[in-house]
């Protein structure tokens, strides 16, 4: 079998919320006297397997609240999990996700040495790259304006292009991002990750759109409350996925 | 690549965090950066206006006293205060890239010690006005502010992990600030105090390092080694428990935020 890239064995995922979280001291206080503390358990994923080798073109899938970001969480290193194992090497992955902490007061900019500096870009790499991701951005003219001017369809152009400027990563995961833009720029996009993946990355796509993981992907695992409820290939676990949304919509 | 723990990249993603903090804090502003060697400048002619004849006995160069004592707890009172903040401030980044979180808490701290070095140049120039002689002794003053920066570091530590599991602690700090401030003898004689207070205040390691300033600065004084060893104590004592807790709680942070 190829090189192991991802493995998850019986993975976990627990949080403990309390109903009407306390966030003052004087309401924790309040409530400690009053011994209301309601703590509940959140299985956000429960015992979740599987194994990912080297160039597979894996989809996630799964309604909101499934657990598919905690699980993106656990693979970048954010987040270690409660129970289980999951063996990756988190210095090989790249987390794309749309928005990350763009400061609004800058400009675009300023923001991609900002944001170009905490994805792990030296300063050599973008002062070479910086007018390459304006223009794949296609915001040469905006470069110098604060990004709080800025339409969400720039804003998400911007982080597209700065996180997809270097080498591909080895692994890399791509958060709903690959609905962005105009039609023109989902293209662009599209081709960008296409070229990335011919590269050998190792890729997960998380999207809840069953047409971009058909186009792309090698194989998918759907995920339903913290649950893996299914792993196979992609036509067969996105037309199960798809029939599941008509009966519940219907 | 993505070798975020490299020393070189850690450096780099500070020295961006700091600019940022720079240029947000003087965005809406036309002097920008000159306002950290104004702000100095106009509450000394304030507060000399108000105080130094009052005090014109015990305090010989009260401008300059005032000064020494102002710029250490301006320093320290804006690090924390922004300090407290930012973790909750930067969640989107610190959920979404793999970017330690101390290093956040560093870049505030860091900011306002740049606009300490802002705010050094109008007190050099202040020195030469009131008529302080500049000697090569005040160049210790620089391990004074290292020393400064470590326990400003490690009081932030602490009150960013805080501040994540209870936003009040965001009014109970500046209400503190403001007692703090009071017992750090900025504007008033030290010398003067009797009783109960004049413990609080020399305990006060704030007090501390602007005795020790206005030590080196208005009398040419090093501080002695036993001063010394109490400044040295604070500032590593509260680097080590502000860091320790900040691992510690490293986890529930995240959960949390």
């Amino acid at each position: 079998m190829e090189e192991v890239m991802i493995q998850a064995a019986h993975v976990s995922m627990r949080f403990y919320r309390e109903l009407n979280e306390a966030n003052s001291v004087k309401e924790r206080l309040v409530r400690m006297w009053k011994g209301e503390r309601q703590v509940v358990e959140v299985k956000a994923l429960n015992d979740v397997s599987f194994t990912i080798g080297k160039g597979e073109i894996v989809g996630i899938i799964g309604v909101n609240g499934s657990g598919k970001s905690t699980l993106l969480k656990l693979i970048a290193g954010v987040l270690p999990p409660t129970q289980g194992h999951l063996l990756v090497d988190h210095d090989k992955v790249q987390l794309l996700t749309l928005g990350t902490g763009f400061d609004h007061e800058l400009t675009g900019r300023e923001n991609i040495y900002l944001n170009g500096a905490i994805s792990g870009y030296s300063r050599s790499f973008l002062d070479a790259h910086v007018d390459a991701i304006l223009s794949f951005a296609q915001l040469q003219e905006a470069a110098d304006a604060k990004v709080r001017t800025y339409s969400s369809g720039m804003v998400s152009r911007l982080a597209f292009a700065i996180a997809t400027a270097g080498r591909a990563a080895e692994i890399l995961i791509l958060d709903e991002v690959l609905s962005v833009g105009d039609l023109f720029f989902r293209r662009k996009s599209e081709a960008r990750i296409r070229e990335m993946i011919r590269s050998g990355s190792t890729v997960l796509i998380v999207s809840h759109a069953p047409a971009v993981i058909r186009s792309l992907c090698t194989r998918v695992l759907w995920l339903r409350q913290g649950e893996l409820i299914m792993d196979g290939p992609p036509d067969q676990v996105c037309t199960a996925y798809e029939r599941i949304g008509k009966e519940m919509s219907g | 690549m993505h070798q975020n723990n490299d020393r070189r990249q850690q450096w780099f993603i500070l020295q961006e965090l700091v600019v940022r903090e720079l240029k947000r804090r003087y965005a809406r502003s036309y002097l920008g950066v000159l306002w950290s060697v104004l702000h100095p400048l106009l509450s000394m002619m304030i507060l000399s206006f108000i105080f130094s004849s009052m005090f014109q006995r015990s305090i010989e160069n009260y401008p300059i006293y005032y000064l020494s004592g102002y710029l250490i707890w301006q320093t320290f009172s804006v690090a924390t205060t922004h300090a407290l903040s930012a973790l909750a401030d930067n969640r989107a980044l610190l959920l979404k890239a793999r970017l330690s979180p101390s290093l956040l808490v560093t870049a505030r701290v860091a900011t306002a010690f740049v606009n300490l070095g802002y705010s050094l140049i109008a007190y050099v120039v202040m020195l030469a006005v009131f008529g302080v002689g500049v000697h090569v002794r005040m160049l210790t003053a620089f391990f004074l502010f290292a020393l400064l920066f470590l326990f400003t570091l490690g009081i932030s530590y602490l009150l960013s992990c805080v501040y994540v599991f209870f936003g009040d602690i965001k009014h109970l700090y500046a209400v503190f600030l403001t007692l703090w401030m009071y017992c750090s003898a900025i504007f008033y004689p030290a010398s003067q105090l009797e009783g109960l207070i004049r413990t609080v205040v020399h305990i006060n390691p704030l007090f501390c390092f602007i005795d020790a300033l206005r030590g080196i600065v208005l009398s040419g004084q090093l501080p002695d080694a036993g001063a010394f060893g109490v400044l040295v104590l604070w500032s590593v004592g509260a680097l080590i428990v502000g860091r320790w807790v900040f691992q510690r709680s490293h986890r529930e942070i995240v959960l949390r935020l």
